[in-house]
């Protein structure tokens, strides 16, 4: 019976272009980027490597910036970095998020209401706020890793407060109180009954909290709190915007970063519309 | 008791309680740090070669703040020079208090989002009803839909970035002449006073920092009012009106297109109540001297207590804004039932 229902799910899948058109992309620009960084030497990034403020030409395909450092060599490591921050800000993210939701949904009562507060304020205060706060506290040591836990702090908020939402319907669910009849202890309901219920949701979530990783991990950056010893596609378009890169007519250096940062979120944007309607086929979005 | 009296005293606890939790967190932050945070604020000073003031700046903080007594007296007193309006001092530019560089930067901010805001919504708002009416398989329509969907997905600040490339260098490279690149007015030009050549050179200034904010909110209001002016579409009222043999425009206009605007309107008083933190990063990338270009200096020069007080500023606006939304909503729209949610 499980195989039959994997299988419907698969041909669901099989049937959305959105979907693949978006896995499709955002796997390649990953895949490209694992490949280039093999081929082009890691020194290539490295401060004094070339001559500074070369146009694009034979030996570098993008030029250089005015630190002499390859652009393309920066690029695909920015692109590895900005996808570490995303994957383990929305894994950690959803995870919390649904957690916390979880046990605030399921149990209720006091701690549901103390959680529902905080989680209050965390959903109505623009989440680059407090994120400012703590990376300016320990600018200077920021690295991809402390990154990806600073944005950690906000992100679990939206989980938390749709698996709350979710955890409150289906406990009043009929197979709920069957489970209970049949003696099955509270622990076991919640692993065997409720969370299978969770995961297509956790899915569709995890994409969204990785687009919104990437995104704040981008906006922190240009505001000059992103990580200083390494390169991330926020961390380029600092480097490209402080030096000025925009008046001095070197394209070579601004473009990169915005472009693949365009096609990164597009292609995100698509797959998670995708997903939702493999999941709830009833929405229909543009 | 009336309904609405008990929503209010509802909505109000909720305010106070979130605007409590955020001073705390606030608060908190910098305290989780080991060591003192003055001693930081005299190392980063002394990093930075600017001995001159510091040790009255500490003085200073000391005397106001208490920050050689307890934490919880620290608390207390933090929260009294919040009530009576006091954010502290600069570091970066000393006598001169947090409270005053933010009154200097804020009205850019809310000039530039409220007008902006507005008008992205009024564009938005129409072109989704003009073509939504049309049906949604016309060719305009799908060519519309891809471009608000492109819009609606790129960054406004990723967005900026292009315009600043293309209007202000690359024009000025072709054409010998292009927009303004960084600030709010010509240097210079304020010492005259209030002129209509004064307000002509902000507007001028800020028009590029505006359209980045316009096209990558417009994407939104035009999806969102589209889709709800399909659905109007369907609803009997309009067959009615139309076996009544009213004219299209008239059908459009006083039946769809009044019903499917109040989403919109609430979509409107949520954005307005994010102006003050709303568009930092664009202020950035054209140094347009709001809340986030003196944020960014203020992370950039490690004035910490700038910092905070920018952030608890915005934090403080969004809540009080949320709270006036809440409190109006009802009224507007008499079917949300205030009693009996959350």
């Amino acid at each position: 019976m499980k195989t039959t229902k994997i299988y419907r799910y698969l041909s669901k899948i099989k049937g959305n272009k959105k979907f693949f058109a978006g896995a499709f992309t955002v796997a390649f620009i990953y895949f490209i980027s694992i490949i280039g960084s093999f081929i082009l030497p890691s020194e290539y990034y490295r401060t004094g490597s070339f001559e500074p403020a070369l146009p694009p030409n034979t030996k570098n395909f993008m030029g250089t910036d005015c630190l002499g450092r390859d652009i393309l060599a920066q690029l695909f490591r920015g692109i590895q970095n900005s996808y570490k921050i995303g994957f383990i800000a929305a894994t950690l993210g959803t995870i919390i998020g649904a957690t916390i939701g979880f046990i605030s949904g399921y149990y209720g009562g006091f701690i549901d209401k103390v959680i529902n507060v905080i989680v209050d304020v965390f959903l109505s205060v623009p989440s680059l706020l407090f994120l400012i706060l703590i990376a300016a506290l320990i600018s200077g040591g920021v690295t991809v890793e402390t990154m990806a836990l600073i944005i950690c702090i906000t992100n679990w908020s939206w989980p938390a407060r749709q698996v709350r939402a979710q955890a409150m319907s289906l406990k009043r669910r009929e197979f709920v109180y069957l489970s209970k009849l049949s003696g099955m202890g509270s622990m076991e309901i919640i692993v065997k009954e409720l969370m299978p219920h969770m995961f297509q949701w956790m899915g569709a979530n995890f994409i969204n909290a990785f687009l919104s990783a990437v995104l704040t991990e981008a906006g922190l950056s240009i505001l000059g709190l992103g990580p200083q010893r390494d390169v991330t596609l926020g961390v380029m378009i600092y480097w490209a915007l402080s030096y000025s890169a925009i008046f001095r007519g070197m394209w070579w250096w601004i473009f990169p970063p915005v472009v693949t940062l365009i096609i990164v979120f597009f292609s995100l944007y698509i797959l998670h519309v995708g997903l939702d309607e493999i999941i709830n086929p009833k929405s229909k979005k543009v | 008791m009336t309904t609405y009296a008990r929503y209010l005293l509802g909505r109000a606890i909720t305010l106070a309680f979130s605007v409590w939790i955020a001073i705390s967190i606030v608060f908190i932050i910098p305290r989780l740090v080991p060591g003192n945070p003055m001693d930081a604020i005299l190392m980063k000073m002394s990093q930075m070669g600017a001995s001159v003031g510091a040790q009255e700046l500490v003085e200073e903080y000391k005397k106001i703040f208490g920050l050689d007594k307890d934490l919880f007296t620290q608390y207390i007193s933090f929260i009294k020079e919040l009530l009576r309006g006091n954010l502290g001092y600069s570091i970066g530019s000393f006598p001169t208090t947090v409270a005053e560089l933010i009154s200097r930067s804020i009205p850019w901010t809310i000039g530039l989002l409220s007008v902006t805001t507005i008008l992205s919504w009024i564009i938005g708002t129409i072109l989704g009803a003009l073509i939504g009416w049309k049906g949604e398989h016309t060719i305009l329509s799908r060519l519309f839909s891809y471009f608000a969907l492109l819009l609606y997905v790129i960054p406004y600040y990723i967005f900026a970035i292009l315009l600043l490339f293309f209007f202000s260098y690359y024009l000025r490279q072709t054409l010998g002449f292009g927009f303004p690149s960084s600030g709010g007015f010509t240097p210079g030009i304020e010492l005259k006073g209030f002129t209509l050549e004064y307000v002509l050179d902000i507007i001028w200034h800020s028009i590029l920092p505006a359209l980045s904010i316009i096209l990558t909110s417009l994407g939104w209001w035009y999806l969102s009012m589209r889709s709800m002016m399909t659905t109007v579409k369907g609803e009997d009222y309009i067959l009615m009106a139309e076996a009544k043999g009213l004219s299209e425009k008239t059908i459009m206009w006083k039946y769809a297109f009044r019903n499917a605007i109040l989403p919109q309107t609430t979509g409107l008083a949520i954005a307005l109540s994010r102006i003050v933190g709303g568009a930092l990063l664009t202020e950035v990338i054209f140094a347009y001297p709001g809340m986030g270009w003196l944020l960014y200096n203020a992370i950039k020069s490690l004035d910490y207590p700038l910092i905070q007080g920018c952030v608890l500023l915005i934090i403080l606006s969004v809540a009080l804004a949320n709270f006036i939304i809440d409190l109006v909503y009802p009224l507007i729209d008499p079917r949300i039932r205030y009693g009996e949610e959350t």
